[in-house]
């Protein structure tokens, strides 16, 4: 038996974030001194009870949103020292972002939506590649229709190969199957699993969905702020009694 | 209902801010501009010149003509029509005596009125001002300050002429000009006019008045006097003003006439953009309506809050917009005055009924837009509140599509068929500029789509904020609508107006230069008639009068001149049909035509005093633009008008004047600005402003609606510079196609002017002020496009 140990650098770290926000008089600590790493080509699933910090986790990884402590890593970058607009410029190099509704732009078609990251980071857009990813979620030949022709689940995927067109570093997807029916969802975590085999690419998925996290290498439970389980090869029912767990 | 629109209002006032200012605007503008038609139109001369008196005569003061039609089978429909005569006719002189002889009556007072110029010694201008003889002083009564009362070759004069006892004036009437010295200051000072007084003895002699205009008598009833003089209509109380000369009281008509224009410009402005705008915020609500259609209300239900929502706005904005409207309206008054386009006497006259008016007209405008703008909205699926895309409908395009092509058709119809060089000729143009803007309203979309489809492809080349303007101006064609019609409506209002008036004064100019090109010089100032006779040479004297003509049936008044000739004519007046030499009427080309004269007929006509004659018409011309409409023989108007004097002079030659100014022809300045060019001035600044402010509204509710639409952009990874030049490049996309409509509206109704002055093609009558104001324009919306979208992406946030 050989065993075969990629040695790479993880692709998100995430060292001791804390994260409140203050609305009125209350403070509401969403991450409370989180420490996590992400390795590429990696899937994880990132779940736990609503209000659980999930969203924000995401969000401070992924540099939308700015960690009141702690050091976030993105692809090598030090995102604590990053201001405006490099901070965009970097986030839009390394990553793609799939949200569980409003992906996609109105006035723009298909593939207009897909080469916007591109086009926005001031690159030549590669239509070649474009095609291609569109192919492979399933939307080929339908370059020119617009998001409003399109149902549910293929918008969603115009949103996954609009993340994978730039070939990122990573992938974040907030409940990217949430609106959608069984089988449209079930090709979404497809071709999410499919980034990452091929692609190489890292995938964090925010999702409360077990079947969802099964597909994934790992699954990270949150909650009130902080990591309570990391699962390795996650099974369904594995993660759901963890899930229930926590929330007794 | 109207609960639940006022906890909405108070939670999202950012939402509504919209509406409310633009329906304070209405309230304010419109309601400014009613008030001063209302004071304008109600306004009574008032004067205290006949307070120490009860009763006042004075001889008619209008021309009154009835036509009697026979409808057949007995029935007879009679129309009486007046004009104002603009003199005073002398009043039989046995009625002195029979008012004396009323019993118990006390002291009859003779009141003789005449406008006479007074110059220094060496002719420096002093001013014009009533002249009576000193029993007049009477009436009020007036009462010697310093100095006495006038005596042969002496004036008493009023404190406002700045005079002393012991200076000498020269004193121009229609009988002479003669050397007087003051005697003496009375204390009191009218506020309409300036007085001074002459001796009784000479009084007839200085004011060729064959005896008084006016008689005053204490003591006696109106009953009394009409009694004794057999007369139906007498003055008592405040009407006493009615018996001095009409010349020396405020005319409004030109204020009138103003003041409707500029509540036509502002209504249509203030209700063009209110339904604009309260049309954009319902649009923007699509999907709080599907959710509330999805929570179970009825489309009914729906209208009933829109509605509630409207009104609480529009009376909100009416609470702060009503005294607005009164500031708005003194502004303008004390504008008006110093140009003089209104008299001195002119107040605003705050009426609660007319600022109540106005709120109701705003309230109902509002109203009716949401009404329309709501109609397809509150039918919307309540399936929508949970989909990504919220459509409002395609549908509506038959009512805009008719809406379109019928304003389109009255325009068209109106620039055909109206007589644009006429009077009315601005307000016309006017009318059908707003017609083709209301086009532009319903068809807004589409020639958005159209234009903007050009432009964005230019836009596209310039990169990616460019291409993103691009696309979202071709796919979003509503909200670039929104915003666009009312630049072109800055542009289609003002523009317009602006060069017509030009062209106007531009072809005046010009014809002036005609009329004068075969003088060397012109005087100028005033001068008795017997004076300017005794001038050798070739010279043409010009008396200004109004002439009041029987046109049909219809006595209409006309700006005329005296004309005395002295050898070979000097002006040309272009006569294209007989030629006057002294004798008879001319008329110009464009009140011949309109009234079917031709050389030999014979027209009857009423002279400023009442004097009444039948006149052949022996001339018409072409050159009557700047001039006047009729020609007259001097010694009639000199007889009858109570100025009677030369104002103008032309010559050939070096001759002098005496008592006038003399300057050669090229030299002459266009002369000075008239009251209306101020009174354009202000319609301009009205609606610029308002307009403005509209612009500014519009963008700044479109770049409102848009924060989510940014947010998702920065998601995307769009850096707020980039976000910042797209939004730079829609308003430049915005704003060319707002001009290029604005502009092609402007361009169709300033050809159609321009060819019916005198046929010549003109697109850009004058092209530094059209540049100007499209580049004020472009500014402007550039500004209102960038800076609300800057605001907005200050708090916009990738989540």
């Amino acid at each position: 038996m050989i065993i075969c140990m990629k040695i790479t650098s993880p692709v998100v770290e995430l060292t001791d974030v804390r994260r409140a926000y203050r609305s009125g008089d209350t403070l509401t600590r969403a991450l409370d001194g989180v420490s996590l790493s992400f390795a590429a080509a990696s899937f994880s699933a990132v779940m736990g009870p609503s209000g659980s910090g999930k969203s924000t986790l995401l969000q401070c990884a992924a540099g939308l949103d700015r960690a009141d402590s702690g050091r976030v890593r993105l692809a090598g970058h030090e995102l604590g020292t990053l201001k405006e607009p490099k901070l965009t410029v970097v986030r839009r190099k390394v990553t793609g972002f799939v949200f569980q509704a409003y992906n996609l732009v109105d006035a723009l078609t298909v593939e207009q939506n897909v080469l916007l990251p591109q086009r926005l980071a001031g690159a030549r857009p590669d239509r070649r590649y474009a095609r291609e990813v569109l192919a492979k979620v399933g939307l080929a030949g339908r370059e020119h229709a617009r998001p409003a022709q399109l149902s549910g689940g293929q918008r969603q995927r115009v949103a996954v190969a609009r993340a994978l067109a730039g070939r990122p570093a990573v992938i974040f997807a907030d409940e990217p199957t949430g609106a959608l029916d069984l089988q449209s969802g079930r090709e979404v975590l497809a071709l999410l699993r499919q980034a990452v085999d091929e692609f190489a690419t890292a995938v964090v998925m925010v999702t409360h969905d077990p079947a969802a996290a099964a597909r994934a290498d790992r699954a990270v439970i949150l909650a009130d702020g902080r990591v309570v389980a990391d699962v390795p090869d996650p099974s369904a029912d594995l993660v759901a009694s963890e899930l229930t767990a926590v929330t007794r | 209902m109207i609960g639940l629109a006022w906890a909405g209002l108070r939670s999202r006032v950012s939402a509504f801010l919209g509406t409310l200012v633009a329906a304070f605007l209405a309230v304010a503008l419109t309601g400014g501009a009613a008030l001063l038609l209302f004071s304008v139109l109600t306004a009574r001369p008032t004067t205290h010149r006949f307070d120490a008196v009860d009763v006042m005569v004075g001889g008619d003061r209008e021309v009154s003509l009835t036509t009697v039609t026979d409808k057949g089978k007995g029935k007879h429909k009679s129309k009486t029509k007046t004009e104002r005569l603009a003199g005073a006719p002398v009043l039989p002189s046995d009625w002195a005596g029979k008012l004396a002889a009323i019993p118990g009556a006390g002291p009859v007072i003779a009141d003789y009125s005449f406008t006479v110029a007074l110059t220094t010694v060496d002719g420096g201008p002093i001013g014009s001002a009533t002249g009576h003889g000193w029993a007049s002083a009477g009436l009020m009564p007036f009462t010697v300050r310093t100095g006495t009362a006038p005596g042969a070759d002496e004036l008493a004069v009023d404190p406002s002429l700045g005079l002393h006892p012991g200076d000498r004036v020269r004193a121009v009437t229609r009988t002479g000009a003669r050397t007087l010295t003051v005697s003496g200051v009375v204390a009191q000072k009218l506020d309409e006019q300036t007085s001074v007084f002459v001796a009784d003895t000479e009084v007839a002699s200085v004011s060729g008045l064959a005896g008084p205009t006016a008689l005053g008598v204490r003591n006696a009833s109106a009953a009394e006097v009409k009694q004794a003089l057999g007369v139906d209509t007498v003055y008592t109380g405040a009407d006493k003003v009615r018996a001095d000369l009409p010349s020396a009281l405020p005319d409004y008509i030109g204020a009138i006439s103003i003041f409707g224009f500029v509540i036509g410009i502002t209504t249509f402005a203030t209700v063009f953009v209110l339904v604009g705008t309260v049309a954009l915020a319902v649009r923007r609500r699509l999907r709080e309506l599907a959710l509330l259609r999805a929570v179970g209300a009825t489309p009914r239900q729906l209208w009933r809050l829109l509605s509630a929502e409207t009104l609480l706005v529009s009376l909100i904005a009416a609470v702060a917009g009503a005294p607005a409207a009164v500031v708005v309206a003194q502004l303008i008054a004390a504008r008006f005055r110093v140009l003089g386009a209104v008299p001195e006497q002119f107040t605003v006259d705050v009426n609660v009924g007319v600022l109540l008016a106005a709120t109701a007209v705003t309230v109902l405008v509002a109203q009716l837009s949401a009404r329309l703008a709501a109609r397809r909205a509150i039918r919307i699926a309540p399936a929508q509140a949970l989909q990504e895309t919220v459509v409002e409908g395609r549908g509506g395009w038959l009512v805009r599509t008719l809406v379109a092509l019928v304003t389109t058709a009255g325009a068209a119809m109106i620039l055909a068929i109206v007589p644009l060089d006429g009077p009315f000729g601005m307000g016309m143009t006017f009318i059908s500029s707003a017609l083709l803007l209301c086009a532009l309203g319903a068809a807004g979309p589409l020639l958005v789509r159209v234009l903007g489809a050009v432009l964005s492809r230019v836009a596209g080349s310039t990169g990616i904020a460019g291409w993103l303007a691009g696309a979202f101006t071709r796919a979003e064609n509503r909200r670039v609508a929104a915003v666009a019609v009312p630049l072109a409506l800055m542009v289609a209002i003002n523009a317009p107006m602006l060069l017509n008036s030009a062209l106007s004064a531009k072809l005046a100019a010009a014809q002036e230069r005609e009329r004068t090109a075969q003088a060397t010089s012109v005087a100028t100032g005033v001068a008795p008639l017997a004076d300017v006779q005794t001038v050798a040479g070739d010279h043409t004297a010009l008396l200004p009068t109004q002439l009041i003509v029987d046109e049909g049936g219809k006595p209409k008044h006309h700006a005329a001149y005296g004309v005395q000739l002295g050898g070979t004519p000097v002006l040309d007046l272009g006569f294209n049909a007989g030629n006057w030499s002294g004798a008879g009427l001319a008329a110009s080309a464009y009140v011949a035509l309109g009234n079917g004269w031709h050389v030999g007929d014979t027209v009857k006509v009423w002279f400023p005093d009442g004097y009444a004659t039948q006149l052949p018409i022996t001339g018409i011309f072409d050159r009557g633009r700047g001039f006047g409409d009729l020609v007259a023989p001097a010694d009639l108007v000199a007889a009858h008008d109570p100025r009677g004097w030369v104002t103008t002079v032309a010559l050939r030659g070096d001759q002098n004047v005496p008592g006038m100014h003399t300057a050669p022809v090229q030299a002459r300045t266009a002369g000075d600005a008239d009251e209306q060019e101020g009174a354009w001035e202000i319609m301009i600044a009205v609606s610029l402003g308002f307009t403005a402010i509209a612009v500014i509204n519009t963008f700044a509710i479109a770049a409102g609606s848009r924060r989510a639409q940014f947010a998702q952009l920065r998601l995307l990874g769009a850096t707020p510079r980039q976000i910042r030049r797209m939004a730079a490049r829609e308003a430049l996309i915005t704003v060319a196609v707002g001009l290029a409509l604005g502009v092609a509206v402007t361009t169709i109704v300033v050809t159609a002017f321009s060819v019916a002055q005198d046929g010549a093609l003109r697109l850009v009558v004058d092209p530094v002020s059209y540049g100007a104001l499209l580049g004020a324009v472009g500014l402007l919306g550039l500004a209102a496009g960038t800076v609300p979208t800057r605001a907005v992406l200050r708090s916009v946030r990738p989540v």
